[in-house]
């Protein structure tokens, strides 16, 4: 136990004798943090609309102003003269409407006008959000002029009334925001562990501990503890700092969270020890554990896309994944807040896990220490 | 003609381009880094991001247990974005399922809908949507919402004298109804991977670049060789523009690669002028590796270069629109993309490929990306012989 403490306090020593791993360790999460919960989101607003207006009459006036007024669109000037998707193509708008001539006559008639939308579908999930919005919009403009609601059925059979749950205000950073607390500590714990123990590779001072009396556990475990210190600090800047920008409040019972945390911790740390006994080069073991570590926690642990999306020949990798259980666990702990009865699987997931590539580890060093 | 191929040959810059070309063709690690990694990213980039909205899990509490409420629960469930999950007895237990995540969406008929339904009354339904993923439980909203109105107008159409009168009175002297014709352009299948490839593209040329830029440039650094090329009576800039050559050539191999991986596993077409792309192409290398010599100006070793590289490269790729959408982003940051050179470079891709946009719409991007290639090159020129002078 001794020899494990003094092997951690050796190992903080040197960490924040060195100041661009200090800084890294500690603002970089941050960065990376205010960044992911801020520029990734889902929920456009302000999507760019050219409108082109043949018809210039009172109701294509009204309906522009609609679309003026929803939060959705932002209506920008575009030349009569000049061919609207040109705005499409360049990239200046997103959205062309065209009003065609006799919109407002056929109206007054009993007829069916139609404005046209022409919607820039690369991006094919806003596009089919954008298509929701066109059409609920101009239903309601319909209705509100004093008109059937379009398929002139008059009474409705059926209406559903829908309710959302847990995040009324379809707010998207109450989905990221737990997200990226979860990436951003599965990607720097690990790197830090993974740094020191290469290095320690690299510059052979490994061969100094091999000949000292501590035993192969004691030295990762050393090592591991160290790493966790800090990672704990890193997670607690983090989520002052999800809890201060983006407003984010536990919802329920946090015991799971905390539990998981330190389940969670402990397999990061533990993964980059592995990769530091495995890769005895720095360059290398930050490659390694960068792209493992980003790659797998940023695309397949369902941080912007539900996992269920993911064709089955692969998904089954996100099981593997830490990170995931770590977001299911952070987004229950924040938005949902059901506590340990749908939880308790998580934690004990990322300790097994943690379990492992700590064995992995020992399995390397005592192998090396013979 | 021929003296000006003697003089071409007889540049200084020659022999050094030769000796970086061989010098990485000599190095197989590199290659291999080169191909593997970009291909793997862009497959799992394709297959992962994917925001599709299919096989909802639906609870289902069926108080009614009529034909027409079963009906209503077939509706959801022929239309493949939903499936039923469990039924449940009450809408206690439906929350708590839901509230363990075991459901995505719920789905509750009261006891008096058939009887509603009878009275020719208008019945409603309750549908519960597990918010916390605010983007599939938008879309999902608008599925629901297009399934209840396809019902409405297949109960109407058969058995509806009602909706045949007020045919009649909309069509004498009421006024008509509005709707909105909407097209989806270029991509009307909404294929979502096609906006992720042509996204991913970019950031893997900027970063393959930069990754690869600043390791070259800091190799000879570490080995002390710099100083030996400084002996030689080779210019900083000759010195530069000599590494890049070659690093340049061996990363359009990326695009290459990228766009056949692009084509045969995802489809995504090339509708615009395949030579326009290359050359946007490279001149997006060109920008990724002045960030790369840039920051190794900054660092003695490897490993420094690339804990440096922990602070440009995730704001590069996140603040670019290349795989979310700009409008996403709060509205003081969608201008700060502008200074970055992925941006332009999925503007031109998608602008090429998808929209088959020509140089006369896309010369903006363009023009912007030359800026950037030459500013960012000419800068880590200028540091790097202030560092050595």
């Amino acid at each position: 136990m001794k020899r494990i403490i003094a092997q951690a306090r050796k190992e903080l020593t040197q960490t924040f004798r060195d100041r661009l791993t200090l800084t890294l360790a500690l603002v970089l999460p941050l960065i990376l943090l205010a960044l992911l919960g801020t520029a990734i989101s889902l929920s456009v607003t302000g999507v760019a609309v050219v409108v082109q207006d043949f018809d210039r009459t009172q109701l294509s006036r009204d309906y522009i102003d609609a679309l003026k007024a929803s939060l959705t669109f932002r209506v920008v000037p575009w030349p009569l003269n000049r061919r609207a998707e040109e705005a499409l193509t360049s990239e200046q708008a997103r959205i062309v409407v065209v009003i065609p001539e006799h919109f407002e006559r056929d109206f007054l008639r009993g007829g069916q006008s139609e404005a046209q939308w022409l919607i820039d579908a690369v991006d094919a999930n806003t596009a089919n959000t954008m298509r929701g919005q066109a059409s609920s919009l101009t239903n309601a403009f319909s209705a509100q002029h004093g008109a059937g609601n379009g398929s002139s059925t008059g009474q409705a059979a059926i209406k559903a009334e829908m309710r959302m749950w847990y995040n009324p205000g379809h707010d998207s950073q109450q989905f990221i925001a737990p997200g990226a607390f979860a990436i951003v500590l599965a990607l720097f714990p690990p790197l830090l562990a993974a740094l020191a123990m290469s290095r320690e590779g690299e510059q052979k001072t490994i061969l100094q501990v091999y000949v000292s009396s501590i035993s192969a556990h004691e030295f990762l475990l050393g090592k591991i503890a160290a790493f966790f210190v800090i990672a704990v600090a890193e997670w607690a800047l983090a989520l002052a700092l999800a809890m201060g920008l983006f407003g984010l409040r536990f919802a329920g019972d946090p015991t799971p969270l905390l539990v998981g945390t330190a389940c969670y911790l402990f397999c990061s740390v533990s993964f980059g020890v592995m990769v530091g006994a495995a890769i005895p080069n720095q360059a290398s073991a930050i490659q390694a554990v960068a792209g493992v570590q980003f790659l797998l926690s940023f695309l397949l642990s369902g941080f912007t896309f539900p996992i269920s999306n993911i064709p089955a020949g692969i998904r089954w990798i996100s099981a593997l994944v830490p990170a995931r259980y770590f977001i299911e666990l952070a987004r229950d702990a924040f938005v949902r807040g059901s506590g340990w009865t749908a939880m308790w699987h998580a934690p004990t997931i990322l300790a097994l896990g943690g379990m492992f590539f700590f064995f992995i580890a020992w399995r390397k060093m005592r192998h090396m220490q013979m | 003609m021929k003296t000006l191929i003697v003089n071409i040959r007889s540049w200084r810059i020659w022999p050094l381009f030769m000796k970086e070309l061989r010098q990485i063709t000599q190095d197989k690690k590199l290659i291999v880094s080169l191909v593997l990694p970009p291909t793997l990213q862009l497959i799992i980039f394709g297959l992962a991001l994917n925001p599709e909205v299919t096989n909802l899990r639906l609870g289902v509490v069926d108080e009614s247990r009529t034909a027409a409420s079963r009906e209503v629960v077939s509706a959801f469930v022929e239309s493949r974005s939903f499936r039923v999950g469990d039924y449940y007895s009450s809408p206690d237990e439906l929350s708590r399922a839901m509230r363990a995540g075991k459901l995505d969406a719920g789905l509750i008929v009261p006891s008096d809908f058939a009887k509603r339904r009878d009275r020719r009354e208008t019945a409603s339904v309750q549908l519960l949507l597990d918010a916390v993923d605010s983007n599939t439980a938008g879309i999902a909203q608008g599925y629901a919402a297009r399934i209840i109105a396809a019902l409405n107008q297949r109960l109407a159409s058969p058995s509806g004298q009602e909706s045949v009168t007020l045919k009649m009175e909309g069509s004498s002297g009421r006024r008509g109804s509005i709707a909105a014709r909407i097209a989806l352009l270029y991509n009307p299948g909404l294929e979502s991977t096609w906006f992720i490839v042509t996204g991913v593209l970019g950031i893997l040329l900027v970063l393959n670049g930069s990754l690869i830029g600043s390791a070259s440039m800091v190799k000879e650094k570490e080995l002390g060789t710099v100083e030996q090329l400084l002996m030689t009576p080779a210019q900083a800039s000759e010195i530069i523009a000599a590494k890049m050559g070659p690093l340049c050539l061996l990363l359009s191999l990326d695009i290459a690669l990228a766009l056949v991986v692009g084509y045969t596993v995802f489809g995504v077409p090339v509708r615009g002028s395949l030579l326009l792309l290359c050359s946007a192409g490279m001149l997006c290398i060109f920008a990724g590796i002045g960030i790369g010599t840039f920051v190794a100006t900054f660092s003695r070793s490897q490993q420094q270069a690339q804990l440096m590289g922990f602070f440009v490269n995730p704001p590069l790729s996140m603040l670019s629109g290349a795989t979310t959408p700009i409008e996403a982003m709060p509205g003081w940051m969608q201008p700060l993309t502008l200074l970055n050179p992925i941006r332009h470079f999925s503007t031109i891709a998608r602008g090429i490929m998808l929209k088959g946009a020509g140089i006369d719409v896309l010369y903006p991007n363009l023009l912007a990306l030359l800026c950037f290639a030459v500013a960012l090159v000419w800068i880590s020129a200028w540091r790097f012989r202030k560092q050595l002078g």
